[in-house]
């Protein structure tokens, strides 16, 4: 996690974290899902089987805090903000713990007490927890609306606004260095021998075609019309063909993926409604 | 037509296409001088030597330099240093000229478009590259050539990273200067040089094991081999010491540069060149350091240039080919519109 220094109380939260709250969010709504469904598959009233209480409220108890751990973590916290998730998700599975452990051969007074306030510190500790988050996200934003619209200030060092003068010097002098003309340099008076007019050097030469200068006025300039051969239009649509077709393939793939996701929930919602009746 | 122009301390290399070859003419950058008279003159002229006459004396120039230094146990003069007109050499600019005159040739038409290469500043010498690139240019203007300069780093670039766009660093190890530069699409983003190269490592092998300048520099282009195992108090062995050395400075400097920019977040391809980078064994050791440096920027792979002696030439050349097909193709824009 990275500590933003422009609001020392609040952390930032990596993108990682958010999508693990998202999961466990998911998970929590999906386990709640799955209790409620057992309440009513289970007809749960006082006299049901204890069996089948304790298999509902785990999966009611576990999907509440992990919906409530799920919406904190995707928060941005303050500075204790994980170690108060941390806490109370682990209060509120203690409670289910001893409730799990107690019902119903040991399920009387005060331990139901003790076990309800339990889960409920966990509960409104991570409600409140979210809660604080977002009022504190408003005010922050609304302190920004009020005061206006500052730009980021960046302290500059010595060495940088140094740095700075001399490039921008060295810029100016160069510039007005383009102006000068200069003499012919003492050359009066130079006689050449025999060899200087024979060759050149000393050459090598290299099959090359250079063609990264053709690459280099592209990169240069690369909205310039570029005259391209038949051969070249076609190879390159050629590839624009391939990759459509490509992403029309995996279009169809995810599409399968969404048809067979909805059969299952319209599978689930028929379920119900059937036991509804 | 157009044409490439690498100024280097230790050579001056021209780059030019002639149908489906690039030729490259290269003249060593240095110069001696010998007793004027007339028998010398003659004897220069039957052994092919290139030479010129001023003011009553005589001065050797290119590779024959070098020869005649050895035989007449002098030191061949250098026009340049550091990349740069040697402000302690009174006839530099006038040598240079004259090898730049003869390896360049005339223009094929007036305005014939050329590129010169031009070492960075260097960022740990207290001078400036600002002089010699304008002289630079001023010579080749004087020779009716249309002339652009691009820093040596960024010659390497467009010579061997085509491939990855022109994105990547080019590293040009010379023997004056070492010069970098770090290009997003063929913009450059940072560029420096570094005031050591072959040179440098002549120098320190020289001073360590008491060799002249020119055995070791002769030991190290005839095939000097980096890592492998040598003798003790041998040239090969202070050579591959003071290679590593120079690797280490030049990565120590590229990560202090790079933390005073932003770079793009991509990854960046290098590229070594330079007659420097020659020895077998340097790629390896050099894609060693840079992994061991973790650098600020991701490398995504490292190679060596095809040819590292005319990599950037070649780069020139493609720059001017490129700036001649701008021209052309604005003038056609022009025609048209008229």
């Amino acid at each position: 996690m990275d500590k933003d220094t422009s609001s020392p109380g609040i952390l930032h939260r990596g993108a990682f974290i958010y999508y693990v709250g998202s999961v466990v969010f998911a998970a929590g709504i999906a386990l709640l899902a799955v209790g409620t469904a057992f309440v009513m598959i289970f007809r749960i009233h006082h006299g049901s089987e204890p069996e089948k209480i304790i298999l509902c409220l785990i999966f009611t108890g576990v999907g509440t805090t992990l919906i409530l751990t799920g919406i904190n973590l995707m928060m941005r916290q303050t500075q204790y903000g994980y170690y108060i998730i941390g806490a109370s998700a682990f209060i509120s599975v203690l409670a289910l713990l001893i409730f799990t452990s107690n019902y119903p051969h040991n399920w009387h007074y005060p331990l139901i007490s003790y076990i309800l306030a339990l889960y409920v510190i966990g509960f409104l500790m991570l409600l409140g927890n979210a809660f604080a988050n977002v009022i504190l996200w408003m005010i922050e934003g609304t302190d920004k609306a009020v005061v206006g619209r500052e730009g980021e200030i960046k302290l500059y060092t010595d060495e940088e606004i140094e740095r700075d003068i001399e490039e921008a010097t060295r810029k100016s002098i160069e510039l007005s260095a383009s102006k000068l003309e200069f003499k012919e340099p003492g050359v009066e008076g130079v006689r050449l021998g025999k060899v200087f007019r024979e060759t050149r050097g000393n050459t090598s030469r290299v099959k090359d075609d250079i063609r990264e200068a053709k690459s280099l006025r592209k990169t240069i300039r690369p909205g310039e019309r570029m005259k391209s051969g038949s051969t070249e239009v076609e190879g390159i649509s050629r590839s624009l063909g391939d990759i459509l077709r490509k992403s029309a393939v995996e279009k169809g793939r995810f599409g399968r993926i969404e048809d067979k996701i909805k059969a299952e929930v319209k599978k689930f919602y028929s379920f119900i409604g059937v036991n509804r009746k | 037509m157009a044409k490439g122009l690498d100024i280097g301390t230790m050579n001056i290399i021209c780059s030019e296409r002639e149908e489906e070859d690039v030729v490259f003419t290269q003249q060593r950058n240095a110069f001696l001088e010998l007793e004027s008279s007339d028998l010398t003159k003659t004897m220069l002229d039957s052994a092919k030597v290139l030479y010129i006459e001023k003011d009553a004396r005589t001065y050797v120039l290119g590779e024959d330099a070098f020869k005649f230094a050895t035989i007449f146990g002098k030191e061949a003069r250098r026009p340049m240093r550091y990349g740069i007109i040697s402000p302690e050499e009174k006839d530099a600019i006038p040598m240079i000229k004259l090898i730049v005159e003869r390896v360049l040739g005339e223009p094929a038409h007036r305005n014939e478009v050329l590129c010169i290469s031009s070492p960075a500043d260097p960022i740990d010498l207290d001078m400036n590259a600002l002089y010699h690139k304008k002289m630079m240019e001023a010579l080749a203007r004087r020779m009716r050539y249309e002339t652009h300069v691009i820093d040596e780093g960024l010659g390497v670039i467009y010579s061997e990273l085509s491939d990855y766009n022109f994105t990547g660093l080019g590293i040009s190890m010379g023997a004056g200067l070492t010069n970098v530069t770090l290009a997003y699409l063929a913009t450059p983003v940072m560029s420096f040089s570094i005031g050591r190269g072959g040179d440098w490592i002549d120098e320190q092998v020289s001073i360590t094991t008491g060799l002249s300048k020119e055995y070791v520099c002769a030991e190290k282009e005839k095939g000097f081999k980096m890592g492998m195992e040598v003798e003790y108090g041998s040239a090969d062995g202070a050579l591959s010491i003071y290679y590593d050395a120079l690797m280490t400075y030049i990565i120590k400097n590229l990560n202090r540069k790079l933390a005073e920019i932003t770079p793009p977040k991509v990854e960046f391809p290098v590229a070594l060149a330079g007659g420097s980078s020659r020895p077998t064994g340097f790629l390896r050791m050099f894609e060693q350091k840079l992994k061991e440096a973790k650098l600020q920027i991701e490398i995504s792979n490292i190679k060596l240039a095809k040819d590292p002696l005319y990599s950037v030439a070649r780069g020139c050349l493609i720059a001017a080919r490129t700036q001649e097909g701008e021209e052309i193709g604005e003038s056609k824009t022009e025609e048209g519109a008229a």
